[in-house]
């Protein structure tokens, strides 16, 4: 317990890089996911194809092997990045083909009735999208993108491997220099739990919010 | 005004419109009608490109749709015919995400760059024109039927258009409430707006329009002024359909 004390500070940095790549790779990936959802309704046959394959290839692999071809496959074609980058692209890519389903459903549980009405007034397919449609489908996509979130904060620990020090590193590193294990790993259990009910009672307040504004 | 010439229209293979010609003059109201399936609604949204027709044109003023269009030139009209008419739904369709003001601002805003104030103003005026001024900040989900459809309707004028395209506008809303939009629509007739209406509301049509046009699987069958069309329709169908709107007011 004492052990875990003295090294607080080094655990709560490991824990803000954890936050950190969650909520810079789910900013990404939200676009990610917002262009290839857009990309597979809208787009020609070329384009949708693309991304029905992206979203397939992601969705039908490991995430960790998406990690590895990133951070140690890349290098052979001259591209070698930095763990932190490795992390954010790989984990950017992945939540955004997870994200790009989700939203696509969203978009498409609008009321086909609401597109006719903005086109009858004149609004321009694009107009449509972004003023009557996004706007609906936000909230049909906010609470399962809330669940992706969440996931994906657990899902960091695996760029631990590509020596990334988020908060699964931390104590790994930590362990190695005391050859004791258990309070650690508790200590990051609890951490990554405080973290996980923190952000699902966040998610809770948002619902809650959504499902009254009108 | 309105000029549709020999259009045609299936789903897959089905049917829907057969070379079906209809011309109607500014100022005018037209009722159609029609047992289910017929292709009213279809024959509408052709009116505003809503829907696409296989063959045949529609020409509202200067603005001219041909099925034979490029896709470009197409796109252009489609955007010209959607500035002169002007839709109401059957399902009223109004932006549950909008408040009532925000509907009908949003549209003249978006696509003609309206400054907000000068929006708020039209808005305002054609909320009261339509008796539900004092309602403009409530959300859509906050009035009954009848009153959304009114906002609907404020909205669809909000971008003036010269004609009004009704489907069914009552049709899901309780008996009790379908006076209040009948009202709003015989008021916008006798300002001089050219309508067209699918409804069922015999009486609406017999008191209001100029002209009925009857369809029947996807042909016009007859047309005539209500007051010749009502007393001795001149195709069996149409007095079939009478006799069943007779016996089953919808
Ligand atoms: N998008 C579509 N895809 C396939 N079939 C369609 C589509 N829209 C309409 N139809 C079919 O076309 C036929 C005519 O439809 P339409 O809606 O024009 O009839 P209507 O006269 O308006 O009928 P109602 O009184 O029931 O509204 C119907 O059989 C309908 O099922
Ligand atoms: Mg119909």
């Amino acid at each position: 317990m004492k052990l875990v004390m003295d090294n607080l500070g080094f655990l709560f940095t490991g824990a803000y890089y954890t936050l950190l790549i969650t909520i810079v790779s789910m900013f990404f990936g939200l676009f990610i996911g917002l262009f290839t959802a857009i990309a597979r309704l809208k787009g020609n046959r070329l384009i949708a194809g693309i991304a029905r394959v992206y979203v397939s290839i992601i969705r039908g692999t490991p995430i960790i092997v998406q990690i590895f071809i990133i951070y140690y496959g890349l290098p052979d074609y001259g591209i070698a990045l930095q763990p932190m980058t490795a992390a954010y692209i790989s984990l950017s890519i992945n939540i955004g083909a997870y994200l790009s389903e989700t939203i696509r459903g969203a978009i498409l549980s609008v009321d086909k009735g609401q597109t006719e009405a903005a086109l009858s007034l004149g609004l321009t397919p694009w107009q449509t999208l972004r003023k009557v449609v996004l706007p609906q489908a936000a909230r049909t996509a906010i609470p399962p993108m809330g669940n992706t979130f969440i996931g994906m904060l657990k899902e960091t620990s695996l760029v631990s491997i590509v020596t990334v020090t988020e908060l699964l590193r931390s104590a790994q590193l930590l362990i190695a220099q005391y050859y004791v294990a258990m309070p650690f790993y508790l200590a990051i259990a609890v951490m990554y739990w405080v973290m996980s009910t923190g952000f699902s009672a966040i998610l809770n307040v948002i619902e809650r919010k959504l499902s009254k504004a009108y | 005004m309105i000029e549709v010439s020999h259009l045609s229209k299936s789903f897959g293979s089905l049917s829907v419109l057969k070379d079906v010609s209809l011309n109607i003059r500014q100022g005018e109201i037209v009722v159609l009608l029609g047992p289910s399936g017929s292709g009213k609604s279809t024959l509408l949204r052709c009116l505003n490109g809503l829907e696409q027709a296989d063959a045949g044109s529609v020409r509202i003023d200067s603005v001219h749709i041909e099925a034979a269009m490029r896709a470009k030139e197409r796109k252009k009209a489609v955007h010209e015919l959607r500035s002169l008419t002007g839709m109401v739904f059957q399902s009223f369709n109004l932006f549950p995400h909008l408040t009532v003001l925000d509907n009908v601002i949003m549209a003249p805003m978006t696509v003609k760059n309206m400054p907000k104030e000068q929006a708020i103003d039209i808005a305002e005026k054609l909320l009261g024109k339509v008796g539900l001024a004092e309602k403009r900040d409530e959300y859509p989900s906050r009035l009954s039927g009848g009153q959304q459809q009114r906002v609907a309707i404020a909205r669809a004028l909000a971008m003036e258009p010269k004609i009004m395209l009704f489907d069914e506008p009552t049709s899901a809303l309780d008996p009790e409430l379908t006076g209040e939009v009948l009202q709003v629509m015989r008021q916008l007739a006798e300002e001089g707006m050219t309508m067209v209406v699918v409804t069922h509301e015999m009486k609406f049509a017999q008191e209001v329009a100029n002209r009925i046009v009857f369809m029947s699987e996807g042909i016009i069958q007859e047309e005539g002024a209500p007051e010749y069309f009502f007393a001795g329709p001149k195709t069996e169908r149409a007095r079939k359909f009478l006799r069943q709107m007779a016996q089953e007011p919808v």
